[in-house]
């Protein structure tokens, strides 16, 4: 009996050592996030990463956000905006907005920011997305103009997307890019207080934010690895907000009564490519629409995704500003093999492979390997073959993938993001192209900045992809977020994970 | 002695250069190393501007001997995800890798140990067959399994201990159970068949013959001789935690070095890779010299020649 007693003393004094629980932390309004993986850095505009930006755009600020609803830009460090002519930018900056030194923002701070991402020696990533931009002119302290090499439209998106987050030009001149990639300097709404590699980042409110301080007092960042351990966190009160619950354990969460479940329609789209960069089937339009005609989304998105998705025609969302509707390619088995019979192909006889990731996009694997037994039903031979990430994109870059391949793209939020990269020969991760008629739209809707000349581009370039029938558009994912009960915050279609937004009810 | 320890720590040298070297070759041979860390939306040409910036356009051999030249200042790069001096992450992660090693490993010796000796000494008994179930579970039960339903039951249902990270003793306790439960039953089969081949040696039946306790005969008699293949186990297993608790650290979320090393692979983060392969390498070779060093204070009859 004694040592029963020890034992349970031992057991409880561990158990009180352990983190804070869940009341705790929503008196003193704290919030613990949990992500599978830390960020990669702590500078801004250097590396592309979800997890990172999703971290760092609570320590710094982009020049325009995006309406939660429309995903229209509106203000953020410019209160406007306006075109002088096809060539420049100019943007009004917000006045008296001070960075987490006490350093003031203004076209100085917009001028070093660009400088630094464009310059090589920083190797950022970004430089390949500004590199139109030629010059930021200071008009005054608080107006900058962008000048452009040629006319460039989405500069505008570019602008309110993670692509521009502001970094302070006194702090950068001084310290360097590697003091601040430690201990970062923004103007956002959350100061960095520590970062501990691989465990967790800490971020306190910033009680001067020109918005206003937020109503979260301290966020952190958990970095958990395995999506079990994540759930299992949230359901035992450690952490308040995960990403990425998968549709099967919905109830479970909804269930637990620590958690509710919070899903937005994510602008990131999932496709079917029907490769036609390299010799095969897919080579003949007939065979690319027969299988338009014999995959069936509806009962992919009732029986693999349990509804968690949203459909698409096209190879544009209606997240993304350059979206134009098309009609869907109606699921008709005999029209599929009647296609296929006039390309002179024997659907009984012939043989596709599939190239798919696992664990990448929302049941990646599962969807390719249903979509294999729906193209079987009209006697299609599909052989899925699954490959580790690196791989796969090692596959589509060499044009060594199947005649199919599955893959996601996003957050694709305006339609040079999606179009460009896609539909032409000359691109890494493209699976169609070689259609000069095709490249020369692409080539004129991306200088188009007169905004009903550049959506009836688009809309043309839109049709044309369902027309050439390049993919079967998939879908939009739809992210799953398991929310504590105490905290009220809705996710948005852009992926951003943002706690400015958040409000914790008081136990 | 010297002339022992110095040649010894010649071929550690050459064993950490020749594992480099192959590391090197085999993660090259693996894919593109720039396409993975560069965002998808970019063009061709700015992803190739890279890959020459970083110099993977050379070839090969230019790159090995870059390779070997930095590996001789102890320099392996920076970290083509992070950013950093990759020597440096890796380092970083080691206080945490050690921590979890060196607990877990005096807890399958713990309990290894006297659980083999017991089942030995009390062969064919119920003790003995319950010791047989207990290890052959032990072997049997992945860590990943192991792992989430102690988090099940002890982090979600009873709130007695968190569900990774870490910082507390508290922390430590699930990742330590599920790392040693594989490692003890490996140990304490072995202990089990070492004690027993001992027991039946005559020189232990001289000393029961004599009237020496039962204690001293199994403490002193049997374990010291029963030790060398113990000992040889227990240094492996130590360095297989160090480098090898990936599943574990991947489910507890614990910032060793085992999760960064693979991560680092599937990322194909080379530099990483190497100055992960460089520190495990290192440590491994040092542990096994320490019980070639342990054999001869063990077994005087052990000689140590260069």
């Amino acid at each position: 009996m004694r040592r029963l007693n020890v034992l349970l003393a031992v057991a409880l004094s561990l158990a009180a050592a352990g983190p804070a629980p869940a009341q705790d932390r929503a008196r003193s309004k704290e919030v613990v996030i949990a992500l599978g993986a830390e960020p990669r850095t702590m500078l801004a505009v250097t590396i592309v990463d979800w997890t990172t930006n999703a971290q760092l755009e609570h320590i710094y600020d982009r020049l325009l956000d995006r309406d939660p609803r429309t995903l229209k830009p509106k203000p953020m460090l410019a209160t406007g905006w306006k075109i002088v002519n096809d060539t420049t930018w100019e943007f009004t900056l917000r006045q008296g907005v001070r960075f987490h030194n006490g350093e003031a923002f203004n076209a100085d701070s917009v001028k070093a920011t660009m400088e630094y991402l464009q310059n090589p020696a920083n190797k950022s990533h970004y430089a390949a997305y500004w590199k139109l931009v030629k010059e930021v002119q200071v008009v005054d302290d608080h107006t900058v103009r962008l000048v452009t090499e040629k006319p460039w439209p989405s500069l505008i998106d570019r602008v309110s997307l993670t692509d521009f987050l502001v970094l302070p030009a006194k702090a950068l001149r001084e310290l360097g890019p590697a003091k601040l990639a430690e201990k970062p300097i923004g103007t956002g709404p959350f100061r960095f207080v520590e970062w501990k590699r691989d465990e967790r980042l800490v971020l306190e409110k910033n009680p001067d934010y020109w918005q206003g301080p937020a109503d979260v007092s301290r966020v952190t960042f958990r970095f958990i690895p395995e999506f079990s351990a994540r759930l299992a966190s949230l359901l035992s009160g450690e952490i308040d907000i995960m990403k990425d619950v998968p549709p099967h354990v919905v109830e479970a969460v909804e269930r637990s009564g620590h958690a509710k479940i919070r899903a937005a329609v994510s602008s990131r789209i999932n496709y079917l490519a029907l490769v036609n960069l390299k010799p095969g089937p897919m080579q003949d339009l007939r065979v690319r629409r027969a299988l338009n005609h014999g995959v069936n989304v509806d009962e992919l998105i009732a029986q693999v995704l349990r509804w968690r998705a949203t459909k698409i025609c096209g190879p544009l969302s209606p997240a993304n500003v350059d979206y134009a509707p098309v009609e869907c390619y109606k699921h008709d088995p005999t029209r599929a093999v009647a296609l296929l019979k006039e390309a002179g192909y024997d659907a009984a006889k012939l043989q596709l492979t599939l190239d798919t990731p696992s664990g990448r996009y929302p049941l990646d694997k599962d969807v390719s390997l249903a979509i294999a037994a729906q193209l079987q039903r009209i006697g299609i031979k599909v052989n899925v073959v699954v490959n580790e990430w690196g791989t796969h994109l090692d596959k589509i870059k060499n044009r060594n993938t199947g005649d199919l391949f599955f893959l996601g793209w996003g957050p694709s939020l305006f339609g040079q993001a999606v179009i460009e990269p896609l539909f032409q020969a000359n691109q890494t991760y493209s699976s169609y192209g070689n259609h000069a008629a095709f490249d020369a739209k692409i080539a004129q809707a991306i200088t188009l900045v007169e905004p009903k000349a550049r959506a009836a581009a688009y809309a043309e370039l839109q049709r044309l992809a369902h027309d050439e029938a390049a993919w079967v558009p998939l879908w939009q994912q739809h992210d799953l977020y398991g929310v504590a009960s105490h905290i009220e915050w809705s996710p948005r279609a852009d992926e951003k994970v943002w706690m400015y937004e958040a409000k914790v009810a008081r136990p | 002695m010297r002339a022992y320890l110095l040649s010894r720590l010649a071929q550690t040298v050459l064993v950490v250069f020749l594992s480099l070297s192959a590391v090197f070759v085999m993660v090259r041979l693996s894919g593109d190393p720039v396409l993975l860390f560069m965002p998808m939306d970019i063009q061709a040409k700015d992803v190739n501007e890279f890959r020459e910036r970083l110099g993977f356009n050379d070839p090969l051999p230019l790159q090995y001997a870059r390779f070997v030249g930095g590996a001789a200042r102890g320099d392996f790069g920076e970290s083509l995800r992070y950013r950093r001096d990759a020597l440096d992450l890796v380092l970083g992660r080691l206080p945490a890798t050690l921590l979890l090693a060196a607990t877990s490993w005096l807890l399958t010796m713990g309990v290894a140990v006297p659980l083999g000796v017991l089942s030995a000494v009390h062969r064919n008994t119920l003790l003995d067959h319950a010791g047989t179930v207990a290890t052959v579970l032990g072997q049997a039960t992945p860590g990943f399994w192991l792992g989430l339903m102690l988090i099940y039951v002890f982090s979600v249902k009873l709130r007695w201990l968190p569900t990774g990270g870490t910082g507390t003793p508290a922390h430590l306790v699930m990742p330590s159970i599920v790392l040693a439960a594989f490692f003890a039953a490996r140990i304490a089969r072995l202990t089990r068949s070492a004690v027993l081949d001992v027991l039946n040696e005559e020189y232990i039946l001289t000393a029961r013959a004599k009237g020496l306790g039962e204690a001293r005969v199994i403490g002193k008699h049997t374990l010291r001789n029963s030790a060398i293949p113990i000992v040889t186990l227990a240094g492996l297993e130590a360095g297989q935690i160090l480098g090898g608790a990936v599943i574990t650290e991947t489910i507890f979320a614990w910032p060793g070095l085992g999760r960064l090393t693979v991560q680092a692979l599937l990322n194909r983060d080379f530099p990483i890779v190497i100055a992960a392969v460089f520190v495990i390498s290192v440590t491994y070779t040092l542990i096994n010299l320490a019980i070639d060093l342990l054999y001869a204070w063990l077994d005087p009859r052990v000689r140590l020649r260069p």
